[in-house]
């Protein structure tokens, strides 16, 4: 009998080292993928020819277009972020306190700037504001020059504002009544009531959106790229693109050091907003309260409806309709007539230019493997991320939040950097082709598809899964019959985000592209670049179409997923 | 039969159990009872296989389930579950609950599709859930839901049948009509009952054995009168019986509460309550007498109606005491003075002219 018992150990022994081995290599395969290129990076930057030095770092910063371009970013990135903020919490505020009607539909019309690549909606404000725009009418001295500091801090300020809402509007509806009561019976104003209580109270989640909101500023490329190097006016962002492209593998060791410093600013400011949310839980144990507080007079309410929806319209809605129009010109720059009306740009990206189609047949590809592979592994880390105890699997998710947290040039760099030649003497000949735009989608939108279905696991009560087990169900019967069926909507939900990111990615891309690998973004960009305004707007036309309709799809689903299990 | 020997868990440093030994017979009702964090949850996970002991041994009958080294899952052990949240799963119906389990428990026997849907019936009618076999759980009440997880959990006839908190979800009404349920279902099955709580009044209504723990150690095992009445420790005093604890001098077989001459007679109190110089007196015990009455002397601090009974806080020198009397026995008003004395305990003055009378 306790032979038996021995060797049954020493059975379990062996199975349990066998078991650790996968374990193992995904964290061999982690490191590999998610930081080593961050580590590359940062040796480039210290890197002149063959020795370890300061150089490249006294060099650049000595320059006085480095310098030049540091202030351009500080001044886009904190406007934008102040217009992000006046406009994200004053909308949060009029959501979450007032009464009026059809919040359910403005909220889509909010989220609507979030959810279309910032490169479209920049081609549609300059549709809007250009001189064949619904604006064309006006003398020119009135309508605003978007290829400015100026033009390009509204577009962000008007496509990041959705950031600093979402949080916002959370924290304003979680704010417990009696707290704003208990001001009023101790005999506060209505302003002193905001000044002492809610704006203090509602802080954390204020300054993580408006965190998100400077972190999304700081990361984008498409606004300045299509705004500000037709006016030479750089970003950080797009300096790098420009020393990159322009320069070749001479010029990698200065990218580095200016990547290196954007890096530095992005992490610093990830690691506060994490902080900050942290802090903030505290109002995440109490219960969203969706009742208005603020009930206004009928005709207040309707003056300000309409005030919302003008503003809805005209941020979400007009400018791509401008865009729409500019695309059904025959040549850009005529009157839109009916005679002129034609859909000739849509015959030409469609069936003339055969690098369109192609374009949209590598993102679809690019974007359903990125999809699917991080659908897969990104569960399964969820899962052992949820399941396991201590520092060294939120240290792993640090890591696998690096390249998402990092702006999109600098991963991309990061990327170029690694697979060039990831092992001294090993070079695969992946950069060039369309496998390192691969690599980059999976490595930067890995952590979404993680947070998505971490989340759904953080949802399932982790008694249902021993429930199961105490009946004698195995880990695939568990999977299958239990876990999947539950975690599938949040699951699918990230798997659609990542997938519609990738399919619309510009900043990686366009770096990492290749003849005969061109993706969507890269196309556009280049169509634009090339003064081709209305096959960039026929096809960004196309692609928000599309958005759309797969969004509208996505909601439906969700919508009959819900039902499930409630029918008596 | 459970045996369980030297079993210990620790957390990084701090142990969550140390040194619990205990045999749980077939067929027993056993159950775990103690406050918030002192191990009972950790011992039935212990139990179910959800973790590894970190020394000691779990032996189901003759087959040892676990020990520091190997533990089996709990897939592979004989036992049924009931958990605080129910755990039911949203997705499936009630009938698909039963079934899955009856599919999948390796210890229950293989069943025909007839069978199994027998069984279905069998365990729902049992439950008083037979009308609800359609529902899903979010058209389920709490107390349904319940009846869904017990009907889960006994469906395979596992030998063990171990359920963690499974009232303390539900209303204080439906708590009282489902211990008598469970008690009903224990007789039933047969299957051996470990059953943990924070609620004296269950643990003592339900229970053939309560299991008292404290800090990871237990304090006491017995029936529940025994518990009640005899208590061991000054905790079991305390938690079960919600005795004061009145300080003094133990001699021989009397005691004299600390600032009296009173001496009270032994009837019962245990070695180790002794030792420390207490002696336990249960709220209902107490005995108010006017002030002029020999006894401890207090004022009456606190007087509360609570409808078959009235509640006194009675506040002698140094101490304050509860008391609980029933609604027939005069009622005094906060303010009074009163003398303290133990119902059914002789009293007397120590003198040592009193003490040579008496015997």
């Amino acid at each position: 009998m306790q032979l038996i018992m021995k060797s049954r150990q020493l059975d379990k022994g062996r199975h349990s080292a066998l078991r650790k081995l996968p374990i193992l290599v995904g964290i061999l395969i982690l490191f590999f993928f998610f930081l080593l290129p961050i580590v590359r990076l940062i040796l480039m930057s210290f890197t002149s020819g063959e020795s370890v030095s300061f150089g490249a770092y006294s060099e650049v910063l000595k320059e006085s277009v480095t310098w030049k371009t540091l202030w351009n970013t500080i001044y886009i990135v904190l406007g934008s972020t102040v217009l992000s903020m006046i406009i994200g919490i004053t909308m949060a505020a009029i959501m979450a306190y007032t009464d009026v009607r059809g919040k359910a539909v403005m909220q889509l019309f909010i989220y609507l700037p979030f959810i279309i690549p910032s490169y479209i909606t920049t081609l549609a404000w300059v549709q809007f504001f250009s001189s064949s725009g619904p604006l064309g009418g006006l003398p020119d001295w009135l309508i605003p020059n978007l290829y400015s500091i100026g033009g390009i801090i509204f577009v962000l300020g008007i496509s990041h504002y959705p950031l600093v809402y979402l949080m916002t509007v959370q924290v304003f509806r979680r704010i417990p009544r009696d707290a704003e009561l208990a001001a009023f019976v101790s005999g506060a104003s209505r302003f002193t009531c905001w000044r002492k209580v809610i704006i203090p109270l509602a802080l954390p989640g204020i300054c993580s959106g408006a965190l998100l909101a400077f972190l999304s500023n700081l990361d984008n490329f498409g606004v300045p790229a299509f705004l500000g190097i037709p006016a030479n006016i750089r970003v950080l962002s797009t300096y790098i693109y420009e020393q990159v492209i322009g320069y070749g593998p001479s010029a990698f060791s200065r990218a580095a050091v200016l990547s290196v410093l954007l890096g530095i600013v992005a992490v610093a400011a990830t690691l506060i907003q994490v902080w900050l949310l942290r802090r903030s839980k505290v109002t995440e144990t109490t219960v969203a309260d969706n009742e208005p507080r603020i009930q206004l007079p009928s005709s207040q309410r309707r003056i300000l409806q309409t005030v919302l929806w003008i503003f809805l319209f005209g941020t979400s809605l007009v400018p791509f309709l401008a865009m729409g129009t500019v695309s059904l010109v025959q040549a850009y720059g005529i009157d839109l007539t009916w005679e002129n009306l034609s859909l000739g740009n849509y015959r030409y990206i469609i069936f003339e230019d055969e690098k369109v189609i192609r374009s949209l047949g590598n993102s679809l590809l690019l974007g359903l493997i990125t999809a699917i592979v991080c659908l897969v592994f990104g569960t399964i880390f969820a899962y052992y991320r949820s399941h396991k105890q201590g520092i060294f699997p939120k240290v792993l998710e640090a890591i696998i939040t690096m390249p998402y947290a990092l702006p999109g040039t600098v991963l991309a760099l990061c990327i170029i950097l690694m697979w060039m030649q990831p092992l001294p003497g090993w070079y695969p000949g992946i950069y060039g082709t369309p496998a390192i735009l691969l690599i980059a989608y999976i490595t930067r939108f890995f952590v979404l598809q993680f947070r998505g279905s971490y989340t759904a696991f953080s949802q399932l009560d982790v008694r249902m899964e021993e429930a199961a087990r105490t009946n004698g169900a195995n880990l695939f019967t568990r999977w299958r019959q239990i876990l999947l069926p539950l975690i599938l909507p949040g699951v699918l939900s990230g798997a659609l985000l990542v997938f519609l990111t990738s399919l619309t990615e510009l900043t990686v891309s366009s770096m990492l592209w290749s003849s005969g690998a061109e993706t969507v973004g890269v196309i556009i960009f280049s169509f634009e670049q090339a003064g081709y305004s209305t096959y960039s707007t026929a096809f960004s036309s196309l692609i928000v179409l599309a958005i759309l309709l797969g969004g509208i799809a996505y909601l439906i689903v969700q919508r009959k997923w819900r039902q499930r299990g409630r029918k008596a | 039969m459970i045996t369980l020997q030297g079993l210990e868990k620790h957390y990084e440093k701090t142990a969550a159990l140390s040194q619990v030994d205990l045999t749980i017979q077939k067929g027993e009702f056993l159950a775990i009872l103690g406050p918030s964090g002192c191990g009972k949850t950790t011992l039935l996970r212990l139990m179910a296989g959800f973790m590894k002991p970190t020394a000691g041994t779990i032996r189901f009958g003759d087959t040892e389930v676990a020990n520091s080294k190997h533990s089996s899952k709990p897939e592979n052990r004989n036992i049924g579950m009931v958990f605080q949240s129910f755990a039911l799963w949203p997705h499936m119906t009630v009938e698909e609950h039963i079934r899955f389990a009856l599919k999948n428990h390796r210890f229950s026997q293989k069943r025909t599709a007839e069978e199994q849907a027998a069984r279905v019936t069998e365990v729902l009618q049992l439950v008083g859930m037979e009308a609800f076999r359609e529902r899903y759980p979010a058209a389920l009440s709490g107390g349904q839901q319940q009846r869904v997880a017990l009907a889960r959990a006994i469906a395979p006839e596992p030998d063990i049948l171990l359920m963690d908190e499974p009232l303390s979800a539900l209303d204080a009404e439906l708590r009282i009509s489902m211990r008598k349920e469970i008690k009903q279902i224990h007789k039933k099955l047969g299957a051996t009952i470990i059953y943990v709580t924070h609620d004296q009044g269950e643990a003592l209504a339900m229970a053939d054995r309560v299991l008292v723990m404290q800090h990871g150690q237990i304090e006491q095992a017995d029936t529940p009168e025994t518990i009640y009445q005899s208590p061991e420790t000054p905790f079991v005093a305390t938690f079960v019986g919600k005795a004061n604890l009145v300080e003094g001098t133990w001699n021989g077989n009397h005691f004299t509460p600390s600032g009296s001459l009173l001496s009270w007679l032994d009837n019962g109190v245990s070695e180790q309550l002794k030792q420390k110089q207490l002696f336990p007196v249960r709220p209902e015990e107490w005995q108010l007498l006017p002030s002029e009455a020999d006894g401890l002397k207090g004022e009456v601090i606190i007087s509360q109606f609570q409808g078959t009974e009235r509640h006194y806080v009675i506040r002698t020198e140094g101490k304050d005491y509860q008391a609980s009397l029933p609604i027939a026995a005069p009622a005094w008003r906060e303010g009074e003075l009163v003398s303290l004395q133990v119902r059914g305990r002789k009293t007397q003055y120590t003198t040592e002219e009193v003490l040579l009378e008496l015997r």
